[in-house]
């Protein structure tokens, strides 16, 4: 039931316990990290394609719930298809805290000091109550009985309407301001300009924190308990705290990932936390690299924008029917069937995902020209 | 930018044109027939260098949608291409569509939008009620006109958006009146079958209006969920326990199916009236069509497919002849038909008005007056949001599997006076 | 009194069908130990493939259906061949998720081939009725019954008798003891799929029959079928078939009786029944009523 995963061959030896525990291993990891993050800020200035910028919103919103899983499955071992649940019940926490108290159903016109933690934390809490009966089972029966999370979660999210709007859904306009800054444009700014700096910082803080939280105790702990949970426990890890530690911290970044992706639709129903997107997040664990902090941010940008650029180039793809009265293959069928072959070839080719790509070619270009 | 683009079908077109060559209005001569030849401004989705107007349709083009989504879209599809092949609006403009697929899902609804916003006038189609409900702040903020595929009464007051056709409301209204004044329903047990969803509350809100206006009550409602192959047989059996002889029905086709199944196998035959969506033509070739024959009405618009008597659908099947001959007869065809038409007499008005900008299309919207549809549909009076006058009125058809479709007119295009009555908003 | 007959009836049938999705999640998983999420896939082409040879080519009903479980089950088998064969020994959520890529292509490579819109199967039935007593059954509902339990006695004579059978049932206990006893594990692995496929057909076929229609969304009652075979346990027929008459019943009452006597559960409640009967079980027996627990070694 464990996940073993191979060892990163090619990473810098680690002469030490404090090598190994360093939060960038290499100066190169770091010059890497700190031109990532300027190439993202810098981004929403260069590039002003509305398009492009609502694409990378999605993504980045995405991108916290990837990591959230990725602490759970990548690091703890556990797998699990009710994430979407997660993400709904922090959408609706959103929805309902930070909404206008005139609209349908009323929220409650709390600022974003309030309802953005608070989409988190209700459904880590969440998570801890329904935790202890999931993680009871493993392996294959967890992963069906997270999917009934599933079912169960949008009958409860059609049911309650006067938080969720019942089956007519709610519209999610919560106030976005921070102090003097507010989100919603941010000097001369456009909406999606000012949210994607917004969405990215919080990106950008959750990997942090999961970064520092894998190289803790605690961290460690989840590891042991997913290389080999028997053996973890006789060295005196408690199984059940850190499956459900897990398990909790993993539903609060889908909380805040649900907000988020919320803010960006405008709009939710019951029907946008289906099983489909349970398994958008569980590929982009798996494209990404499970088990690396890295590998949910890159995952969610392949699944998020290779659609995109599919859509993009299609002009260029010889088969592909262009309109709906055409015959054959039509282009949001082949983006679907790219979406499948991804897991499965990822899976079967290079279950390591892109960021072991990423080392790969980092470790040829380090001995060029003498690759070997 | 240029993906979906129909370069090779528009210069199709153009070659049909020239063939057809009894428009004299295309080209040159229609430079000096709008006082402002050549001095519209550029504007997103218009390119005076090229006299093109670009319009995106988002619809459910894969997923249980897409039996409905696609026809729709062919109607779009196919009325643009008729006008086009007559030189354009005002016999100068090419429209050219992109289109997305949202699978009806609001989701990726967005991310469509987001994408088309920039280099669209305007969105001639915009599939499905949730879809519609995600959009609507996006288009309210942008100023963008968009058409929605949906015959909910909420767009009605809806500024950024152009419905067309008589609600679900009237559909229910209309029916149920028919069928207790010269139906033969007087004194009959009246129930509903119902959805329990928007669209099913939408026509539920029509049958107690109805039962208000002519005095009956309802006797049993009835909900189920939409999920495809719900164990619907309690309901069904609730409605058969009540005694109902009539059952309005508000539901989409696989769940009819599974519905009338049931009724069949265990000899319920009320008089069944369906909201329009509730049918497909598909229903009347499978084994359910003796049950269908006998017990089925469906609440639409317009009037029997091939009805050459009527303007509009003698003009639509020549258009189907000449540009898409193997279109299947389709109702949903037909809507998203008329849906272009209405997106063509706005962009009309605005070329007329010499404003094809955002807020150039909205004034257009609301001077463009009456949008008529050659008695395929409702005429739609509009003006500003709260002023605009919906059509009324509503074909009951039964089900014949010998005609197109599967459907013969019972009742043509008419108005009850309940239906005069209801107001929304 | 009728609407419990009635409500027990149509239970009952739907069970049947679950019955018979589950029956092929089970011959998977007892052989290899995998939940294939494309077992929905599987029932979509053998339904289309039937189809297709019924109506399409005009073949006769029973050799359609013939010829398209020998076509599903030689997909089955080419899948386990090509793909699954490379996962041996992977993680389980790996393998589950391979089985999850595969579902997400056949589900939009069927509509590429035959499109959305909703075919009738062309079956011999039709909404044929016969009564039995008080109740008035369709003939349909008879043969899917009748489907259910020949399978499962079929099922039950090739584990028990069966050479493949047997071996089958070796595999599962100790891959290793059994390549050792001269046993072909990648021919028993084969085999398990290429009768899941079979069976899917089956499933597919009763389901599109008569009103039911064929259409590319049918598949979802896979992912219905899901709490039977965990209530159930993966690795029990018997399990599985007791599984989904449960759920097939329960969701019937409930639909029948909780909008009158339980109306604060909402509306709709019957759908997600299954999952909150599934869970209940669990939290009793957490490898189901009839599973085989797994022993850990250390």
């Amino acid at each position: 039931m464990a996940i073993a995963l191979p060892r990163l061959a090619n990473r810098e030896m680690a002469r030490s316990q404090s090598d190994a525990l360093r939060l960038f291993p290499t100066r190169w990891s770091r010059n890497a990290t700190v031109g990532l993050i300027v190439a993202v800020a810098a981004f929403p200035l260069a590039v002003t394609s509305e398009f492009w910028l609502s694409v990378l919103l999605f993504v980045g919103a995405t991108a916290i719930g990837a990591l959230g899983l990725n602490l759970l499955t990548g690091f703890t071992g556990q797998v699990s298809l009710g994430h979407a649940f997660f993400l709904g019940v922090g959408a609706y926490t959103a929805c309902y805290l930070g909404n206008p108290p005139e609209g349908a159903p009323a929220g409650r016109g709390l600022p974003m000091v309030v309802w953005l933690p608070a989409a988190a934390i209700v459904p880590a809490l969440v998570g801890l109550v329904v935790g202890p009966a999931a993680l009871r089972l493993k392996g294959n029966y967890l992963a069906v009985v997270s999917l009934g999370l599933v079912f169960l979660g949008a009958h409860v999210f059609k049911e309650w309407e006067s938080v969720t709007g019942g089956s007519d859904g709610t519209s999610v306009l919560p106030s976005l301001a921070v102090g003097p800054v507010d989100f919603a444009g941010i000097g001369g700014l456009t909406k999606n300009q000012s949210l994607f700096y917004l969405v990215w910082a919080i990106v950008a803080i959750s990997a942090l924190a999961c970064k520092n939280l894998v190289r803790s105790r605690p961290g460690r702990a989840m590891q042991a308990v997913r290389d080999r949970d028997v053996a973890a426990e006789v060295v005196g890890v408690s199984l059940a705290r850190y499956k459900l530690g897990a398990f909790s911290i993993s539903s609060g970044l889908a909380g805040l990932s649900g907000a988020l992706y919320a803010v960006v639709l405008t709009y939710v129903e019951p029907g946008t936390w289906s099983l489909p997107l349970s398994i958008q997040f569980v590929a982009m664990v798996i494209v990404g690299g499970i088990g690396t902090t890295m590998g949910g941010i890159l995952g969610a940008l392949f699944i998020g924008a290779l659609p995109e650029l599919v859509k993009h180039y299609s002009a260029s793809i010889p088969f592909v029917a262009r309109t709906a009265t055409e015959e054959g293959l039509s282009l949001p069928q082949l983006n679907q069937i790219l979406f499948g072959l991804s897991i499965v070839l990822f899976l079967v080719l290079e279950p390591r995902g892109l960021a072991a790509l990423w080392l790969r070619a980092k470790a040829y270009f380090k001995a060029w020209p003498f690759s070997y | 930018m240029r993906h979906l683009s129909r370069t090779a079908v528009a210069s199709g077109m153009a070659a049909l044109a020239l063939v057809a060559g009894a428009c004299g209005g295309d080209g040159p001569s229609a430079t000096g027939t709008t006082g402002d030849g050549g001095s519209l401004k550029a504007a997103p989705g218009f390119d005076p260098a090229t006299n093109t107007i670009k319009v995106g349709i988002i619809s459910a083009l894969t997923g249980s949608g897409a039996p409905i989504g696609k026809p729709l879209t062919a109607g779009n599809e196919v009325f643009f291409n008729r006008v086009n092949a007559k030189g354009g609006i005002a016999g100068r403009y090419k429209i050219q569509f992109e289109e997305r697929d949202s699978a009806n899902e609001p989701q990726k609804a967005v991310a469509a939008y987001n994408e088309l916003k920039g280099n669209v006038a305007l969105l001639a189609q915009t599939f499905g009620t949730p879809s519609n409900k995600a959009l609507l702040t996006s288009l309210k903020a942008d100023g963008i006109l968009a058409a929605p595929a949906s015959l909910d009464a909420d767009w009605v007051r809806e500024p950024n958006l152009l419905p067309i056709g008589s609600p679900y409301q009237i559909q229910a209204v209309n029916a149920l009146t028919w069928y207790v004044t010269e139906g033969g329903g007087t004194g009959k047990k009246i129930c509903a079958l119902s959805q329990d969803d928007a669209y099913g509350k939408a026509g539920l809100e029509g049958v107690d209006f109805a039962a208000t206006k002519n005095g009956f009550t309802v006797a049993s409602k009835q909900s189920f969920t939409i999920t495809k192959g719900a164990e619907a047989g309690a309901a069904v059996q609730s409605l058969k326990d009540a005694g109902c002889e009539a059952v309005f029905l508000g539901a989409l086709p696989s769940d009819t199916a599974a519905l009338l199944a049931i009724a069949a196998r265990t000899q319920f035959a009320p008089q069944w009236i369906a909201q329009s969506p509730s049918y497909i033509g598909a229903l009347a070739a499978s084994p359910l069509k003796d049950y269908l024959a006998r017990t089925f009405l469906v609440a639409s618009e317009g009037t029997e497919w091939g009805d050459e008597t009527v303007a509009g659908m003698r003009d639509m099947i020549a258009d189907i002849a000449q540009l898409k001959p193997d279109q299947q007869p389709d109702y949903y065809f037909a809507f998203g038909y008329n849906q272009a038409n209405a997106v063509v007499q706005v962009l009309e008005k605005a070329v007329a008005l010499g404003d094809l900008s955002r807020s150039g299309i909205a004034k257009a919207a609301e001077e463009v007056g009456t949008l008529t549809f050659g008695g395929l549909t409702g005429d739609y009076r509009y003006g500003k949001a709260a002023n605009r006058v919906f059509p009324r009125e509503t074909t009951l058809f039964k089900v014949d599997p010998a005609k197109p479709v599967g459907l013969a007119v019972v009742k043509k295009s008419f108005t009850t006076d309940a239906a005069k009555e209801f107001k929304i908003g | 009194m009728t609407k419990l007959l009635e409500l027990t009836f149509s239970g009952t049938i739907r069970g049947a069908l679950y019955a018979l999705v589950a029956l092929g999640f089970v011959v998977i998983y007892k052989s290899t130990g995998v939940i294939n999420f494309a077992q929905g896939g599987l029932l979509l082409l053998g339904m289309y493939l039937t189809y297709n040879a019924r109506v399409t080519w005009g073949v006769p009903f029973w050799l359609a259906v013939l010829l398209a479980a020998t076509a599903t089950a030689l997909v089955g088998a080419l899948v386990e061949r090509t793909v699954l064969r490379r996962m041996v020994g992977q993680p389980v959520f790996a393998v589950v998720m391979v089985t999850l890529g595969l579902l997400i292509i056949v589900q939009q490579v069927i509509p590429t081939i035959w499109g959305y819109d909703r075919l009738d199967l062309g079956d011999p039935w039709g909404v044929r009725k016969v009564s039995l007593g008080p109740l008035d059954v369709e003939v349909k509902d008879l043969w899917t019954l009748a489907l259910a339990v020949i399978v499962l006695a079929a099922f039950f004579a090739f584990f028990r008798f069966g050479r493949y059978g047997v071996a089958m049932r070796a595999t599962a206990f100790d891959q290793e003891a059994a390549i050792a006893q001269g046993i072909s594990a990648r021919r028993v692995f084969a085999l398990s799929w290429a009768i899941a496929g079979a069976v899917a057909t089956l499933a597919g076929v009763m389901l599109a029959a008569g009103s039911g229609g064929v259409d590319p969304s049918k598949d979802i009652i896979a992912l219905a079928a899901f709490p039977a075979i965990i209530l159930g346990g993966l690795d029990s027929p018997l399990g599985a078939v007791v599984g989904g008459f449960v759920i097939g019943i329960s969701q019937s009452l409930t639909s029948g009786y909780q909008p009158e006597h339980a109306p604060f559960l909402g509306e709709g409640f019957d759908v997600v029944m299954p999952y909150v009967v599934m869970v209940l079980i669990l939290l009793v027996r957490p490898y189901g009523l009839f599973g085989t627990r797994e022993v850990v070694r250390v």
